[in-house]
């Protein structure tokens, strides 16, 4: 059930009645695709900012409280939205809502919780991707991929502009995008819409709505040739990471281009574990692109990845793998296969309904991603309606050697990664 | 049997258990929300059970059944799994061994057919071993790039030294090339369904329809085959132990710190629970996270804790930190344990930890593995069912001086082993304050 406050706050309530407890989420949408040159990060470091303390509540006592109260929080930042999440017993949803409406209205930004949280991110990008054995591979694949559009950036930044993001940067960000008329909330589990609905008015009522920044993101343009880069540091393993452009969320093709991937590398029966990693010629090989909900807003990126095994070179293995790719192109999947994948790609779905937690991030970011939560009722239709003639179509379509990019992993001695500088 | 307690209107999923003729234990408890099924055959030894110098045995094993039976090939088996929509895996922990196909509650009579045919017709088959052998060496090659796994083993082998806890259940580079074809057979012919084995079924169906089928089906368990690891003691350093491994091309350093702690069963592991929730496990909550996170901004995350195993698991504080600030983030670190040492929790944080453990305990029974997993762990660790049901109120009922008494007597921050991955000549000096520093290769 949905409904909408006054000031353009969405609301929508998932009644589930199973265990007495709920997954209350705040989905705003913004997240680095609103970013620019300069200050990409900040939508991730802002994240982290908003658990530093109100005008009533000290650093992290957000989360104190929630905990206390037997709750779970936590919150992400991707490419196009910023979510925020508690789940809680069934009775402390106003709870949750009038901690989650008071830090939209009254956060505090200080200089003192600034610095040790921009420390903290930094040592989260180290984590995530400069001390990843794949982690700034894969950032110079979506660097090279993306010539205009902002998924060109990781979501967590640059760690020359993380150091230099200011308090301002901080407020002004705040000030542009975090408002009831931007939000998405979600409220799944053991309660009531009534309830939901008047909680969240009680709570959000008042907050005033802004204006919406007027901001132009960039089509990014269609490639026209395969792109590749080398990548050197201290590896035990040799690796490519390649990407083909796809269409964004809406689109009809990313339910078959999904049920290829699972063709490829989905299960111990599929083409690449069969052909590579069964005989030991790759550590792993994956075809990935996400899963609904989790599709990108804009065009996004099917990606290959393939980890070499010290048994063959990583050019053989690369081309053979092209060759199992062709083949999509060329032969439609029998019937047997493409009954099997789409089995494996239902079922998958459907594992996942089992927490409130996933149904409401479902709704939410459909809602904030594609303008449109029902979207999330055609998804089993969806994968049911496929043919094998859908699944030839878009691997011709999209599996294109022009429109493929191709970063590699080259490892290198100590010395050599020395020489090359440091990594940042 | 049933049980079944109600604690803040959340009531416990019905467990419905019976012992069968044939001498298996079986757990049935019906999910009806979805048509799903999860069903876990568990068998009582783990990675504890792999002989000398042949560790990730068990583990080999266990994934050895699912590569073929005497009626599929792997590929056959492969084939018919991932055909019905299913998920196959073997796990092996240090103190179990288990089979999980989670799938859809309509295909319920094909997939325990598949489980059992996978557990009494195992193939065993000498292609599919060398190739199974060949890719964990290969994934173990590409390991030895991740700083944090890297960390964890080898703070666990320099714990556990000479104990049957002392080596990663998945094995090393150099014990996987030592074992054979042959050893697996054995160890499988000799382990087949010991006394203590059991079945966990979850899912959209009623438990009187599993019992029978397995009644009907199963084979006879192996009363006369039974596992015992033997207890082991360890006695702690005298005192704190660095080990620094160099990686002169991390940026940032993984930390782990803390010894040997308590069995799963021991009377002041619930105490130690609620301690460490102020202490290290609480997130935002805990002291570790406040001073070390939230002031001091020097690591994105933080964690103490205490694994749960059936004899004496890690206490361990794991930790990562850019390079400069690898030696002042250990100080902080035995800073803030030897104050909380000193002063205790507070009744605030008490009543918080309290309250976090027994209002997020429904959260644990959300989803079919969840319930798997809560009744696995009783059974293992000879917990019984019934701590299941018990739990928030034996939570509840633990007092300050309960939690004071359990870390005084359970953290010794002048025996800590320290394992630090990362630039060490960057902090090597400053390890010395501490005591004994080994570079190790």
């Amino acid at each position: 059930m949905e409904h909408r406050l006054a000031n353009g706050l969405h609301i929508l309530v998932g009644e589930v009645h199973s265990l007495p407890i709920l997954s209350f989420q705040v989905h705003f949408a913004t997240g680095s695709r609103y970013e620019g040159p300069g200050i990409t990060g900040i939508t991730h470091l802002f994240e982290h900012m908003m658990f530093k303390g109100t005008k009533e509540l000290g650093p992290e006592e957000f989360s104190r409280i929630i905990q206390a109260n037997g709750g779970t929080l936590n919150a992400f930042t991707t490419t196009d939205n910023t979510s925020y999440f508690e789940n809680l017993p069934a009775d402390k949803l106003e709870l949750a809502v009038s901690l989650e409406a008071d830090r939209l209205e009254n956060l505090r930004l200080t200089q003192e919780t600034l610095e040790p949280e921009r420390e903290v991110v930094r040592s989260e990008r180290k984590l995530r991707s400069v001390n990843n054995p794949f982690g700034l591979l894969i950032e110079q694949l979506f660097a090279l991929a993306y010539e205009q559009h902002p998924y060109r950036w990781p979501v967590i930044g640059w760690d020359h502009d993380l150091r230099n993001l200011t308090l301002n940067d901080c407020r002004e960000y705040y000030r542009l995008h975090y408002s009831p008329n931007n939000a998405v909330v979600v409220v799944v589990g053991d309660v009531t819409a009534d309830e939901v609905f008047k909680t969240v008015e009680k709570y959000y009522g008042h907050i005033p709505s802004q204006p919406f920044p007027r901001l132009t993101i960039p089509l990014e343009k269609p490639q026209r040739g395969e792109k590749r880069a080398v990548f050197k540091k201290v590896s035990q393993v040799s690796a490519f990471f390649a990407a083909f452009h796809i269409p964004g969320i809406t689109h009809p093709d990313l339910f078959p281009l999904q049920t290829l991937c699972a063709a490829l590398s989905g299960g111990r029966s599929s083409r690449f574990f069969e052909k590579f990693e069964k005989p030991g010629k790759a550590v792993e090989v994956r075809a990935e692109m996400g899963s609904p909900p989790f599709f990108s807003m804009d065009p996004g990126l099917l990606q290959i990845y393939a980890i070499a095994s010290p048994s063959l070179s990583l050019d053989t293995l690369e081309k053979e793998i092209w060759e199992e790719v062709e083949k999509l192109r060329q032969q439609p999947l029998s019937q047997e296969e493409s009954l099997k994948v789409k089995k494996q790609v239902r079922s998958y779905f459907i594992q996942g309904l089992q927490t409130l937690f996933f149904k409401g991030m479902l709704a939410g970011l459909y809602q904030v991603r594609a303008g449109d939560f029902r979207l999330l009722y055609s998804i089993l239709s969806s994968y049911e309606a496929l043919s094998a003639d859908d699944l030839l179509r878009v691997a011709q379509k999209y599996l294109r050697p022009d429109n493929r990019t191709v970063v590699t992993l080259m490892p290198v001695s100590q010395k050599e990664h020395e020489d090359l500088g440091e990594l940042e | 049997m049933s049980a079944g307690a109600k604690f803040r209107s959340f009531a416990l999923p019905a467990i419905s258990a019976s012992l069968l003729k044939n001498g298996l234990k079986i757990y049935a408890v019906q999910r009806p929300q979805l048509p799903l099924v999860s069903i876990h055959l568990v068998l009582p030894y783990g990675a504890e059970a792999d002989p000398p110098r042949k560790a990730g045995l068990a583990h080999l094993c266990a994934e050895m059944l699912t590569l073929g039976t005497q009626q599929h090939s792997a590929s056959q088996l492969a084939r018919e799994i991932d055909g019905l929509g299913a998920i196959l895996s073997a796990h092996s922990g240090w103190n179990s061994t288990s089979w999980h196909i989670f799938g859809q509650s309509e295909d319920f009579e094909r997939l325990m057919s598949l489980l059992l045919e996978i557990y009494t017709q195992p193939a065993f088959s000498p292609e599919e071993f060398e190739q199974l052998k060949q890719r964990r060496i290969a994934t173990l090659v590409q390991q030895k790039d991740e700083s944090g796994i890297l960390a964890d083993e080898r703070f666990q082998e320099i714990l556990f030294q000479g104990t049957p806890y002392d080596h990663p259940v998945y094995g090393t580079l150099r014990s996987i090339p030592q074992i054979f074809w042959e050893e697996t057979g054995e160890f499988h012919r000799q382990r087949f369904l010991p006394a203590g084995s059991f079945l966990v079924i979850v899912g959209d169906l009623p438990a009187e329809a599993c019992f029978h089928w397995v009644e009907a089906n199963f084979p006879a368990m192996s009363q006369d085959r039974r596992f015992n690891s033997g207890e082991f003691c360890v006695s702690l350093p005298a005192e704190v132990r660095t080990y620094l491994f160099d990686r002169p091309d991390l940026t940032q350093s993984q930390i782990r710190l803390g010894h040997i702690g308590m069995a799963h069963a021991h009377p002041d592991y619930l105490p130690f629970e609620v301690m460490n929730y102020v202490l290290g496990a609480g997130g935002f909550s805990s002291r570790l996270m406040q001073k070390i996170r939230s002031e001091l901004g020097y690591t994105y995350g933080i964690r103490g804790l205490l694994e749960p195993r059936k004899q004496a698991g890690p206490f361990t504080i794991s930790t990562f930190t850019h390079t400069e600030t690898t030696f002042p983030c250990v100080r902080e670190i035995l800073s803030v344990i030897q104050s909380f040492l000193a002063q205790g929790a507070t009744e605030k944080e008490r009543q918080e930890a309290i309250n976090f453990l027994t209002g997020s305990y429904p959260m644990k029974f959300e989803s079919l593995s969840q319930v798997a997993q809560r009744i696995m762990q009783a059974e293992l660790h000879g917990l019984g069912l019934e701590f299941l049901s018990a739990y928030p109120e034996r939570v509840s009922a633990i007092t300050l001086d309960e939690m004071g008494r359990s870390a005084r007597e359970h953290i010794h921050p002048q025996k800590v082993t320290i394992v630090v991955v990362g630039r060490t000549e960057r902090f090597h000096r400053e390890f010395e304050q501490l005591g004994p520093v080994e570079l190790m290769e």
